[in-house]
């Protein structure tokens, strides 16, 4: 019967078909699982939390290594008057200035603090990379490390957020405002600013920003998974 | 008075007026040495745990104009709305310190700081910092050593070196993250040996040698900063030698002993089997023998002796052992050596004469010539590499596989001792018959040589004779072994019945070897010289008193002997002295007188070689024999 030949093919072409299907939505599912759902690496808080300031510790050394390059090849001279009078963009974003203001901070407060610090340089760098490649007369150390530098705060902002996600889905961390939505909110009218920043000042004031996340981040890791490490 | 307020103000003025580069404590320490400015500035501002920090100044040669609290050290905090100098929190007059609590510590924003004096202002741009960028660890504390191992050599060793973190660094909280650098060195040396920096407060130091002393100390500085803290209090490392073979001493003698013991027993028990050994190790060799001949004889050296034994010499022993001569022995037993093993069996296994089943006589065992290989093929093939069952060479008419063997393409081979002179019998050469009526037919393909004649005759073993049945006549290819022996004069008798013996025309593309089943077919005429061999083929000659034999309906290089009925006497010689070698190589023989008649004789240019032997030739007189 030609109809049961021409089916049999056909047949197994639905079911591949279907495999197919099913795992394609199986991929498009959430890649985070919750406590429930079985057959699932979860990751606990201090695991999350140790791999997010192990990539802030790797950002703020590459940053440390770009500025001192920096400094090398751009020597500024010795009486700049606007190196007293550097203003990083960031400047108006209230960060604490202490250890024992950090740990008074509140964690939601302290989570808002570091996303607002991610997210701000988050253009800034990006430029900054651009016109890095466009120099021609950095070598290509430096320029690579450009592009990874806004890669990894890119990631870093990523995990911090989903940091923050499992800390309120644990009920460790009360709501607070997500302004992850429209990051261009709370840039203020100093957002243009860092246009106007030479690059040497640029990396200054991110290496000064990321030793800041580096450092709360781990703050608030003791703070609230306070286990080994801390 | 107002002329020096006046020229005080004029030398404050101009003094202020020049702003010097000022210490830069934000440099090492080393550039702060180098330039000591002449104003009150700043030495160093340290932060120990990145929540204080302490500044020091240095009042500079103006130190005897003021006195030393008139100095005043203002800082100023880099605020956006508003920034205002402010004066130093906590003053220490004696160390020229400003101290800045937890509370006056901001991290992450700059600090400028100033000096007044009286209405100077000493003041340094460069002198602007952050705090966590003058941060300098205190050292790391409680340092101690733990041995890891000793090299088997006993040599070098290997430590575990652990610290605390400084108290003061506050560590637990993550506020600080401090990297440790560890250096060491011997004791008398100047150079410090650093290792890899890494965060943990323990390393492992390797390669230590023991007996030696050595000094050990620890550093640290903030991850990712630049500036190292002082270096911790040094510890001593020595590791002495541990006298670790005496516990092992008793162990080495007991292996000492028991090794020695060993060989002892071994030893003796050499010596006591040694007669068993030998006979295991070294076989003794046989000896060749050949009975009723001394061995002595065989040795090299003595072919004079053995000549003249064979030749009638030793005639008186020879004969009483000839009948016993292979009777049921084979006969190559006696003559080769090394065929011993080989042709005991298998001759002794035929069921008849080689010869028959090389003629295709009523022998039964025609069907073992295509296989003769396997049977015939007994006989060592020393003397040519063919030794498998050769039958590519050989004609249309199957060859005897057997001559393939025996094909003188190695004419070197033939080349042997003087012992092969007794190896007649192994040639395919059937030896026509001697005295006495004797028929052909059972001839073995290989006859047993009975005796030796004193003209150098070869008789063929009676006992032999009494074994054939049938008038199988066969007939023997001469090889080139480069020993031939005269005919014996029955054999010339024999030759005069016809029997012609051929030199073998060993031509392997010639008809020189047939099968038994084929020596009837043969009828290739040997009657042309075949070149190459150097042998001349005596066409078989018509028997005159033999009748048409079964085969001699082919010329043959095999002359069949006459048929049972027909005595055939003629004396055929069984070998023919080589008198000489002409220039191309060819054997000239000495046909014996009674031959006359072979066609093929007068080929042979007859010539005496005075210095031939009878009998034999021998390795060494073959040489001569070359042209």
């Amino acid at each position: 019967m030609p109809g049961n030949i021409t089916s049999v093919p056909a047949v197994w072409l639905w079911s591949v078909c279907l495999l197919f299907c099913i795992r394609l939505t199986s991929v498009g599912a959430a890649p985070i699982c919750t406590n429930a759902q079985a057959g699932c690496h979860v990751l606990s808080l201090a695991n999350l939390f140790d791999r997010v300031i192990q990539h802030s510790a790797r950002m703020h050394g590459i940053s440390n290594d770009l500025h001192n390059e920096f400094e090398q090849f751009f020597l500024p001279s010795k009486n700049q008057i606007g190196r007293i009078s550097r203003n990083c963009h960031t400047s108006s974003i209230l960060t604490p200035n202490g250890k024992e203001n950090a740990q008074r901070m509140a964690r939601e407060e302290l989570t808002e603090v570091i996303l607002k610090l991610l997210v701000a340089w988050r253009d800034p760098l990006w430029h900054f990379h651009q016109s890095m490649s466009h120099h021609h007369d950095f070598n290509n150390f430096s320029s690579s490390k450009a592009l990874e530098i806004s890669d990894m705060v890119h990631e870093l902002r990523k995990g911090v957020e989903k940091v923050a996600e499992k800390m309120q889905n644990l009920g460790m961390i009360g709501n607070f405002v997500n302004n992850l939505a429209s990051p261009e909110t709370f840039l203020t009218s100093d957002s243009a600013e860092w246009r106007l920043m030479r690059n040497y000042d640029l990396l200054y004031c991110f290496r000064r920003d990321s030793n800041k996340v580096q450092n709360y981040l781990k703050i608030l890791k003791c703070r609230i998974v306070p286990e080994h490490g801390c | 008075m107002g002329v020096v307020s006046a020229s005080s103000l004029l030398t404050s003025l101009l003094i202020s007026s020049l702003i010097s580069p000022g210490s830069a404590f934000l440099q090492d320490w080393d550039h702060a040495a180098l330039s000591a400015p002449l104003e009150p500035h700043f030495t160093e501002c340290i932060s120990r745990d990145l929540a204080t920090f302490r500044c020091w100044w240095s009042p500079g040669i103006f130190q005897n104009l003021t006195s030393p609290e008139s100095i005043r050290v203002y800082y100023l905090k880099m605020k956006i709305p508003n920034s205002e100098w402010k004066e130093c929190p906590d003053y220490n007059h004696d160390k020229r310190e400003c101290f800045f609590d937890a509370n006056h510590t901001s991290v992450w924003i700059t600090y400028c700081l100033q000096l007044r004096s009286q209405n100077i202002t000493y003041y340094n741009q460069d002198d602007c910092f952050t705090v966590e960028n003058i941060v300098r660890p205190d050292p790391p504390v409680a340092l101690n050593w733990t041995l890891l191992n000793i090299s088997p050599s006993g040599l070098s060793y290997d430590v575990m070196v652990n610290w605390e973190s400084p108290p003061s660094a506050d560590v637990g909280t993550g506020w600080m993250r401090l990297v440790y650098e560890i250096q060491y060195r011997e004791q008398n040396s100047s150079n410090w040996e650093t290792l890899e920096m890494q965060p943990h407060t323990q390393h492992s130091i390797f390669g230590l040698q023991i007996g030696k002393e050595y000094e050990v100390h620890v550093r640290c500085r903030m991850q990712a900063f630049t500036k190292f803290g002082e270096f911790s209090d040094s510890i001593f490392i020595q590791v002495t030698e541990i006298p670790t073979k005496e516990m092992s001493f008793p162990l080495m003698l007991v292996l000492v002993l028991g090794i020695v013991g060993i060989v002892i027993l071994i030893m003796f028990i050499l010596v006591t089997q040694q007669n068993r050994l030998m006979m295991i190790l070294l076989p003794p060799v046989p000896a060749p023998k050949i009975k009723g001949i001394d061995p002595e004889l065989l040795k090299k050296g003595k072919l004079e002796e053995l000549n003249f034994i064979l030749s009638g010499g030793g005639m008186g022993s020879l004969p009483a052992h000839a009948p016993d001569f292979y009777q049921d022995e084979p006969w190559v037993e006696f003559i080769e050596v090394d065929a011993e093993e080989t042709d005991t069996g298998e001759k002794e296994d035929n069921q008849g004469s080689d010869t028959q089943r090389l003629l295709g006589l009523s022998q039964p065992v025609s069907h073992h010539v295509h296989t003769g290989c396997s049977n015939v093929l007994s006989f060592p093939d020393d003397d040519s590499g063919r030794a498998s069952c050769f039958d590519s060479d050989l004609p249309d008419q199957d060859a005897l596989i057997l001559m393939a063997t025996l094909l003188p393409g190695q004419p070197e081979d033939r080349e042997d001792s003087g012992e092969r002179g007794q190896e007649i019998g192994e040639r395919p050469i059937v030896h026509t018959q001697t005295a006495g009526p004797q028929t052909w037919v059972n001839t073995d393909f290989y006859a047993q040589v009975s005796n030796v004649m004193p003209s150098g005759g070869v008789v063929l073993s009676p006992g032999q004779q009494l074994r054939i049945q049938e008038s199988t006549p066969a007939e023997e290819e001469m090889q080139k072994k480069g020993k031939e022996s005269e005919g014996s004069e029955e054999a010339e008798e024999k030759k005069q019945k016809e029997l012609q013996f051929q030199l073998l025309v060993v031509d392997p593309e010639g008809s020189g070897y047939t099968t038994e089943s084929n020596a009837r077919q043969m009828s290739t005429p040997p009657t042309s010289p075949i070149t190459g061999e150097g042998y001349q083929t005596i066409p078989p000659q018509p028997m005159e008193t033999k009748p048409a034999a079964t085969a001699d309906d082919h010329q043959s290089p095999y002359i069949l002997p006459d048929s049972p009925q027909s005595p055939f006497f003629v004396p055929v010689a069984d070998y023919t002295v080589v008198q000489e070698v002409n220039n191309q190589h060819s054997l000239l023989l000495n046909p014996p007188p009674h031959q006359s008649p072979s066609p093929c004789h007068p080929q042979h240019p007859l010539k005496s070689l005075p210095a031939m032997p009878v009998g034999y030739i021998t390795p060494d007189l073959l040489g001569n024999l070359s042209p």
